[in-house]
């Protein structure tokens, strides 16, 4: 059923997006004529003049909403940051809390321009489901949290040990997997809710908790004597958590990736929100053609090409972004989310 | 001509006749020359996947001269990395990975027939760029070999960092972003220099090799590749230093979600295969693996394949057929070009390799 209705919105913007390409078959970069012609997401979003952003609302340092309604956390960021592009504002953003049940929903109808809720890009989600990833934003995998008293600093440590993990998760399948391949023996203590499984654990009913690195991490600081506890550099397995749109737009998706890489090539070039005023006398080409002071690369996205420039400015780089939700609050090290040049992930293609 | 698009340089024509002048200018060229064929795909938007299983191959611009990527051999087979993920695209869909129509193309017209639908995938060692991504109307599938523009020198030259360039000739291909990239990195480290700019590759490197200049910069793929045909390799050396990012890849029209996924998820099989220690020899002995993970990978239970139009089993015929990509990086650039992985390493070993996960 879900499929059915994904297949309806893909068959549309099938034909539209036909028209262009016959174009571009006279000339690959004729499509860059007239960005604004088609009745796309991105004209959509242009003419309300606000991004519709659905996010989670309930997870520190990822997305957040306190008493006051304002919202905070790395997928609220990214949110600001294609705001901060398309209308030099990071406000002209409505958010929308979604759970998981619905999110994928939401950005099929196209009730939200863009999906910001620490979702795994998986190859279901990104083929059946009908949606497209933008790049990983952060990459997470399954951790474990451990009291510093209980001394345990690997898996090896949890041998003979209990075990707290939500029930029906990868979680709880993946820690069984690693364990049995290392030949080692635990009693997991099976949860059905949240809340419930870290009380318990904080009252010592098990000795570690397992879930994503990014939810321990922010669960730890809700505990009662958080430096009494430490989530360990194991990395039981892989969650690359990203924004995404519906398939087949591609200026739209375009748009949401390079907003993206934006962040990770200023962070790259050593351009950040304070000194990012100071480049504009630069005469590194690379750094003109990135802040649009020379060439049109935003024009190619169908922005304008400062576009780089007013993300840096009003949201920071991805350096600024990780730190400001995620280093500083939680003591996360950046780890696979540092730059390619610094032993991580985080790699932008060539603005040019 | 507003501006120079990325033009690759590497290029290795290595027989008898290599007189092929790099045309600079061939990207930005308006070509308004549609074919019969150009038209009848363009009406199909949207179905490339329904097509290419109907025609029972899929048809795959590459390079036929760049050893290492994509090469046609004396025998007129054809071999390299490029060339292994068409191959692994039809071992995926058909189950035999000959199943594949190679057409050459020149960097000039690539990507017109990317996008005239003349060719399915384009696969051959194109950078992946914004202008590309967008006015461009090209999709990138994953990058498949992290390249970056280099520096070949001769050992007793004594150069071992940029800083050491002051003062030297370097010889360089004309027009290319080699070219920029080197005018800016100079301009950078405000050193002085001497610019030999060449239109033919072959040219190149023959006056490197004759002692006109005393540095080549290109494409580390491509120098890696040339220092090995060079008279004496072993007085030669290629720099640790890089200078810009050249994330290769293939290249599809936009507007093929359901093909684009199928290149994307072939990719990165290769990847996972490797992650997941399944190799050609090995992959039949996970037959009775009972790694949830692995039965899922090779489609002995689970979805996967149905996922994207495929069968279940697309990515034991990957790995069966052409390798994980550990054996595809080996065979074709690791064994002959003593080229360690690198940046191309899994993300587990320190490189950028990383799939998303199969389920």
């Amino acid at each position: 059923m879900l499929l059915g209705s994904c297949d309806r919105h893909e068959a549309q913007d099938q034909a539209q997006s036909s028209k262009v390409e016959v174009r571009g078959a006279t000339e690959a970069r004729a499509v860059s004529e007239a960005p604004g012609s088609r009745d796309n997401r991105l004209n959509k979003v242009k003419n309300r003049e606000k991004l519709i952003c659905g996010v989670n609302g309930q997870l520190p340092g990822f997305s957040l909403v306190d008493e006051n309604g304002k919202y905070s956390g790395m997928d609220v960021d990214l949110c600001r940051a294609v705001a901060a592009a398309l209308f030099d504002n990071p406000r002209q953003v409505e958010f929308r809390n979604l759970d998981t049940q619905d999110r994928f929903r939401a950005v099929q109808s196209g009730e939200v321009d863009l999906l910001s809720r620490n979702t795994t890009w998986t190859l279901s989600r990104d083929t059946s489901v009908g949606m497209e990833f933008a790049p990983t934003t952060f990459y997470d995998g399954q951790g474990l949290l451990v009291t510093n008293a209980s001394k345990i600093s690997d898996l090896e440590g949890l041998d003979g040990k209990t075990v707290c993990v939500l029930s029906g998760t990868t979680n709880e399948q993946n820690l069984a997997e690693r364990m049995e391949k290392l030949g080692l023996n635990y009693t997991p203590i099976v949860f059905e809710d949240s809340d419930i499984l870290y009380d318990a654990y904080e009252q010592g009913s098990c000795v570690a908790a397992t879930s994503d690195r990014s939810q321990l991490i922010a669960r730890r600081v809700l505990l009662d004597k958080p430096n009494d506890h430490q989530v360990l550099e194991v990395v039981l397995s892989k969650e690359p958590l990203g924004p995404l749109t519906v398939d087949d737009d591609s200026q739209w998706s375009d748009v949401v990736k390079w907003v993206v890489y934006a962040m990770i090539e200023a962070e790259e070039l050593g351009i950040n929100s304070r000194n990012v005023a100071n480049f504009a006398q630069s005469p590194d080409p690379e750094i003109r053609s990135f802040l649009g002071l020379e060439e049109s690369l935003g024009q190619d996205l169908g922005l304008p090409n400062d576009f780089a420039r007013r993300i840096v400015k009003h949201v920071g780089n991805y350096g600024e972004v990780y730190e400001r939700n995620l280093g500083q609050p939680f003591g996360l090290e950046r780890g696979l989310n540092a730059l390619w040049t610094d032993g991580g992930l985080m790699y932008a293609p060539p603005f040019r | 001509m507003g501006k120079i698009i990325k033009q690759r340089s590497t290029w290795l024509f290595l027989g008898l006749i290599s007189l092929i002048l790099i045309n600079l200018s061939g990207c930005d060229s308006a070509n308004s020359k549609g074919t019969a064929l150009e038209h009848q795909v363009i009406e199909s938007q949207g179905q490339r996947l329904e097509i290419i299983k109907q025609r029972g191959k899929i048809i795959c611009g590459i390079n036929e001269g760049l050893l290492g990527f994509s090469y046609k051999e004396p025998d007129g087979s054809y071999s390299g990395l490029s060339v292994d993920l068409c191959k692994a695209i039809a071992a995926a869909l058909f189950d035999d990975p000959n199943q594949v129509e190679f057409r050459h193309l020149q960097s000039k017209g690539r990507f017109r027939a990317v996008v005239s639908g003349e060719v399915d995938l384009l696969s051959r060692n194109t950078t992946w760029t914004l202008s590309r991504d967008t006015s461009g109307g090209l999709d990138f599938p994953p990058t498949n070999f992290y390249d970056g523009q280099g520096l070949l020198v001769s050992k007793e030259s004594g150069i071992a960092t940029i800083e050491d360039l002051s003062g030297k000739s370097i010889c360089v291909p004309q027009g290319t972003t080699s070219q920029t990239n080197l005018v800016a990195t100079m301009r950078k480290n405000r050193l002085g220099y001497l610019p030999l700019p060449f239109d033919n590759t072959s040219q190149l490197y023959a006056a490197y090799e004759a002692g006109k200049c005393d540095v080549v910069t290109s494409d580390r793929s491509e120098l890696v590749a040339r220092r090995s045909q060079l008279r004496k390799p072993n007085a030669h050396q290629v720099l640790d230093v890089l200078i810009s990012k050249e994330p290769l890849g293939p290249a599809i029209a936009n507007g093929e979600p359901a093909w684009y996924d199928v290149v994307k998820w072939v990719t990165y099989a290769m990847i996972k295969a490797e992650e997941l220690k399944i190799n050609s020899q090995n992959v039949d002995s996970f037959q009775d693996s009972k790694n949830p993970e692995i039965r899922r990978f090779l489609g002995l239970e689970g979805d996967m394949g149905a996922k994207l139009g495929l069968s279940n089993d697309f990515a034991r015929r990957v790995v069966k057929h052409v390798g994980n990509y550990s054996e595809v990086y080996e065979r074709n650039i690791g064994e002959p070009f003593h080229l360690a992985r690198g940046t191309n390493a899994l993300w587990q070993d320190g490189g950028l390799m990383y799939s998303p996960p199969f389920r």
